[in-house]
């Protein structure tokens, strides 16, 4: 039996090496030479390049389009986000509101998400053909008398941002119901009817029990949302003309890079820089909130259930 | 009082239902002008909106094959790729996810933390990186630099964690241990077979995270006749359908009525995956 412990042990290795190899060589790897790059002058033209310390980065910060491209991307991402979930709660708490027993739950959210599943660029494509000049919204505002005139709204920045936050909160409102729609199904029904019967209302159990013990989840949803959007590129890229117009409205982390990799000369030590320094920073801000409020908040959802529950029954899960 | 409340709640309900349609019409409304615009003419189109399809169809699909569009190598590319993501993906996650799960060994709770943070790196922001390394390797404008790196997909082993914590039988291992089984030819021949409906829904995610990868193949794959249909999706943006409307709404609409069938068959397994990655953890 000793013999089989031992087997089980170099079995596990076993089976996870391929992944760790694979990082190794795959992940590691490409984030140690990036930062490598950063500190190099190296183009695509020129087959080396040399030390140059931390002079990349030195002239990103004085760079205003580095600047201006970091707000971009934390205000484009914001600006969806918060509606994005917003939206999730409102209407995940009608799909689960027990008194309201909305019919075909199951359709209206398979309906909510199937945008996510579009090939980004060909989101950003259409809806660029959308807003054109001569496009479908131009006609309907015109004909319906909501406009005086056509406009023409890629060349307006406030507008032009409107529609990236738009796209955005448009593709990923749907996955956000699904998700927060399974922590609230994973919440213990009789903690509600507790609460009723001691006369809470509806806006009291929200905030008092569906919040507290969804924290976990919106946590999740936030720290992958926000991931996410600090790495945006398809959808603003090809909504315009890839250069961040109108005047750099919608210039993001990704495209700035991007634009220093395919520049004449390919500067990738800079556009490494610009990299290391974006993933610095979202790392640090992804893990930090994902530690720093998860501890926190499975001691509060542990604490709440077990008072309720003792220990057993606390494990809901939400795959019902 | 009784009334009152019933009236309420039917209020409320009304109220409800009319915001799910106004949701439902911003959600579907782009994808059926682009539907309904791919069959109608230029002259049309520029004309006025409709939300009725015309006869064009043909037509378009003519113009965009006339103009050098190669909308079925695109397709093929694009099924290339996700196809031997997906089998990459479903099988390096699931063996890794099982030498987590079933093994017991020193450094697994490390490991298995080690995997959630891998989840929330933004490793897109070291293609610069990834792509001079694949440069030196002669790997780039080839699917294997789009394909290899998913041997180590840290979604994947995450959610196939998630998958097997909830259905491993410690009883049907012990058993084929003791027929003198493998442990690989267990994962293969019992474990496999099993975990197949976890499978297929990672598989689908698989499918359409690389269906949908832009970025990556962007910057990795070079000539022309390797573009993946996102790739092909910028060149329609391009200056030779400037006034081809109807032809670009038929390019676009192209990628996406596949994605909508596919959808129509598996949107319970994808939406209970969805689900079942998030909770729990």
């Amino acid at each position: 039996m000793k013999l089989t412990g031992i087997n089980r042990n170099y079995y596990g290795y076993l089976f996870i090496m391929p992944f760790i190899i694979g990082f190794l060589a795959f992940g590691l790897y490409p984030i140690y030479n990036t930062l490598a790059l950063s500190f190099t002058d190296y183009t695509l033209m020129s087959r080396d390049g040399s030390f140059i310390g931390l002079r990349n980065f030195e002239v990103l910060f004085e760079d205003q389009l580095f600047m201006k491209a970091l707000g971009n991307t934390w205000l484009l991402w914001m600006l969806n986000f918060i509606p994005q979930i917003g939206a999730a709660l409102l209407i995940s708490a009608w799909f689960t509101n027990i008194r309201l027993r909305i019919k075909a739950v199951g359709v209206w959210r398979a309906i909510f998400y199937l945008p996510n599943l579009i090939i980004p660029a060909v989101v950003a494509a259409l809806f660029n053909s959308l807003f054109a000049f001569y496009g479908p919204i131009n006609q309907f505002m015109v004909r319906s008398g909501f406009m005086p005139e056509a406009m023409h709204f890629l060349q307006n920045a406030v507008v032009t941002r409107g529609i990236v936050v738009f796209i955005q909160w448009w593709m990923w409102f749907g996955q956000t119901i699904i998700i927060v729609m399974a922590g609230m199904t994973s919440i213990p029904v009789h903690l509600y009817e507790a609460a009723m019967v001691d006369g809470a209302s509806s806006g009291q159990m929200f905030r008092r029990i569906t919040l507290p013990l969804l924290k976990p989840i919106l946590i999740y949803i936030f720290v992958t949302s926000l991931v996410g959007g600090m790495q945006m590129f398809d959808i603003p890229y090809l909504l315009t003309d890839g250069r961040g117009a109108p005047s750099n409205s919608i210039m993001t982390n990704n495209i700035l890079m991007y634009m220093k990799f395919a520049s004449s000369r390919g500067h990738i030590g800079a556009a490494s820089a610009v990299g290391v320094l974006v993933f610095i920073m979202t790392t640090v801000c992804a893990l930090g909130i994902f530690f720093f409020m998860r501890d926190r908040d499975e001691s509060t959802f542990d604490k709440s259930i077990r008072k309720w529950f003792g220990r057993k029954n606390g494990n809901g899960n939400g795959k019902g | 009082m009784l009334n009152n409340y019933k009236f309420n709640t039917t209020l409320m309900r009304i109220l409800v239902y009319v915001v799910l349609v106004i949701l439902v019409i911003i959600t579907i409304i782009p994808l059926w002008l682009l539907l309904v615009n791919a069959t109608r003419s230029t002259t049309e189109i520029q004309q006025g909106l409709s939300i009725l399809p015309s006869t064009h169809l043909i037509d378009n699909y003519q113009i965009l094959l006339s103009k050098g569009l190669n909308v079925s190598r695109g397709f093929s590319n694009s099924l290339f790729v996700a196809l031997a993501s997906t089998v990459v993906t479903v099988y390096f996650s699931l063996l890794t996810a099982y030498g987590i799960v079933v093994y017991e060994f020193k450094g697994k709770r490390f490991f298995s933390n080690f995997i959630v943070v891998l989840v929330m790196i933004p490793m897109q922001l070291t293609i610069i990186g990834f792509f001079q390394y694949m440069s030196r390797l002669g790997l780039t404008d080839n699917y294997a630099s789009l394909i290899l790196p998913l041997i180590a997909n840290a979604g994947g082993v995450f959610f196939g964690k998630q998958y097997l914590e909830s259905m491993v039988i410690q009883d049907l291992i012990d058993a084929a241990r003791i027929d003198g089984a493998s442990e690989l030819k267990i994962f293969h021949s019992i474990m496999f077979p099993l975990a197949m409906p976890g499978a297929a829904t990672m598989g689908i995610f698989a499918f359409v995270a690389s269906w949908n990868n832009f970025f990556n193949a962007f910057i990795l794959i070079t000539s022309l006749d390797k573009y993946t249909l996102p790739m092909l999706v910028k060149t329609l943006r391009g200056d030779v359908y400037r006034t081809e409307y109807g032809a670009i709404y038929l390019g676009l609409a192209l990628t996406v009525v596949p994605v909508i069938i596919l959808y129509a068959l598996f949107s319970r397994y994808i939406i209970s995956g969805i689900a079942m990655g998030a909770v729990k953890e």
